[in-house]
């Protein structure tokens, strides 16, 4: 049965579960969706994911959006995959659901970004349903407000998700589910200006260490799929320059 | 091995579970955690749950955040639980897990803005902000009709065409119901339209009566009470 994964690289939970399928060896059939296009908008889209987003996979007649879900079915449907992606047991596996709901509602990298590179930028790096909702604060005030809740998460993942014995979130020793999903999330802004990710990112060493630990149980897969940061940032840049022509 | 719940009726998370235990016959001690009278914030809480968000279970000396999460332990962990409520089936599972993480970024996000900032922030000593509660109701109105043209799709009466309810029915529904602690011209003007909503909400009612009716008693009591508060707050 084949799997086919509709995914844009550019989106993080677009990039987890490329960074997943490969480090398990799942053989899959990347099916290139360019936000920036706008080929999530096309109706042949519509018929795998009605709500227009990626990533989705259809896997034989099965269709399956929302990134999480997507995780766990990959982790539950395909043999071989090592039980510290989704353990088995009852509490282990409440403990990774608790931290991927907490990601949804927490883990505001997105707004950062938002509000940092201008509505220009927001087409290209992001699935846009999610910006034009969520309005777009253009101004100094908003950018601190969000940068400082960005802070706050982060701060709690130190304090909180990554304690424990392991140096993967929930203090295990092997990465889960949850540690592609919400280290994807963070690299995020890196696609749009660097040196913002580095400052925004550097008092937290405990985070850097997650993402370089994450990164070497995933590698290469990790950096390949990454690679296209540098690629984004210069079209960014691109698109600035245009913008800010008369 | 004792299960505590950490609830706050009014908080559409914790009714589900409330909901969810008393229907499969799941015993439980209520602690009430109540947000207005800020016991969220006691330090005797922050013990179980550090986020200091309610709704909060302990089983034995396992903790537990997250409504959707607790479903699913629930579910999970105690024997005796009818398949429906979270099927063991790879794909009818992933199924109710995409409709629950949907249900974060619209309906959950619609709803809890739109109440919140039209009403429920006067509870906690907060301003109204008509124009994010009008921003809110966008989203909320949105996502009901997604919930009819699509969720709702299929040969069953509940969500993914499933013929008995799951746990996303309860998560979704406690959510919808909010909205009666809102007044009776909004909440016609925003669940009128939606009658496939309004029955769904019917069968699940009955899906799991007398306990949802029983739940849901406290919501007269929260409209009465957002009512005085608006008044108070229009006196100069």
């Amino acid at each position: 049965m084949e799997l086919k994964l509709y995914v844009d690289r550019l989106s993080q939970p677009s990039r987890a579960i490329l960074i997943f399928c490969k480090a398990n060896g799942i053989e899959f059939e990347e099916v290139k969706i360019d936000l920036a296009k706008h080929q999530h908008h096309s109706p042949e889209f519509a018929e795998v994911n009605p709500m227009k987003q990626v990533p989705a996979i259809a896997h034989g007649d099965f269709k399956l959006f929302e990134s999480h879900a997507i995780l766990i079915y990959l982790a539950s449907a395909f043999p071989g995959v090592a039980d510290h992606w989704y353990p088995a047991d009852v509490h282990k596996r409440a403990k990774i659901h608790s931290v991927l709901d907490w990601h949804h509602s927490n883990l505001r990298v997105v707004q950062v970004i938002i509000v940092k590179c201008e509505r220009i930028a927001v087409g290209y790096i992001f699935n846009s349903a999610i910006a034009i909702e969520r309005g777009l604060p253009l101004n100094l005030q908003a950018a601190a407000k969000e940068e400082k809740l960005l802070s706050e998460s982060l701060a709690k993942i130190e304090s909180y998700w990554l304690q424990g014995d392991g140096p993967f979130l929930l203090g295990n020793e092997k990465p889960s589910i949850v540690d592609l999903s919400l280290v994807c999330e963070v690299m995020q802004p890196e696609a749009a200006d660097e040196s913002e990710h580095e400052r925004i990112l550097s008092p937290h060493k405990r985070i850097l260490k997650w993402i370089e630990d994450t990164k070497n149980a995933t590698t290469p897969y990790f950096d390949e799929i990454h690679s296209i940061m540098p690629l984004a940032r210069e079209k960014i840049k691109e698109l600035k320059v245009q913008a800010s022509k008369p | 091995m004792a299960l505590k719940l950490y609830d706050d009726r009014m908080s559409q998370p914790s009714r589900a579970i409330l909901i969810f235990c008393k229907a499969n016959g799941i015993e439980f001690e209520e602690v009430k955690t109540e947000i207005a009278k800020k016991q969220h914030r006691s330090p005797e809480f922050a013990e179980v749950n550090p986020m200091k968000q309610v709704p909060a279970i302990v089983h034995g000396d396992f903790k537990l955040f997250e409504s959707h999460e607790i479903l699913i332990y629930l579910a999970s962990a105690f024997p005796g639980i009818a398949d429906h409520w979270y099927p063991a089936d790879v794909r009818k599972r992933a199924k109710v897990h995409s409709v629950l993480d949907w249900h974060h970024s619209n309906l959950r996000r619609g709803s809890a803005g739109y109440m919140f900032n039209s009403a429920i922030a006067l509870a906690l000593g907060l301003p109204l902000n008509p124009e994010a509660a009008a921003e809110s109701e966008k989203l909320l109105s949105k996502s009901l009709a997604m919930i009819e043209s699509y969720w709702l799709q299929g040969d069953g009466p509940f969500l993914l065409g499933n013929e008995k309810p799951s746990i996303a029915d309860l998560a979704l529904v406690c959510e919808i119901m909010q909205i009666e602690a809102a007044d009776e011209n909004e909440r016609e003007r925003i669940l009128g339209p939606h009658k496939r909503i309004l029955k769904w909400i019917e069968d699940t009612k009955n899906a799991t009566a007398p306990h949802f009716d029983e739940i849901h008693s406290i919501m007269p009591l929260a409209r009465q009470m957002l009512k005085e508060l608006k008044v108070q707050a229009s006196k100069p």
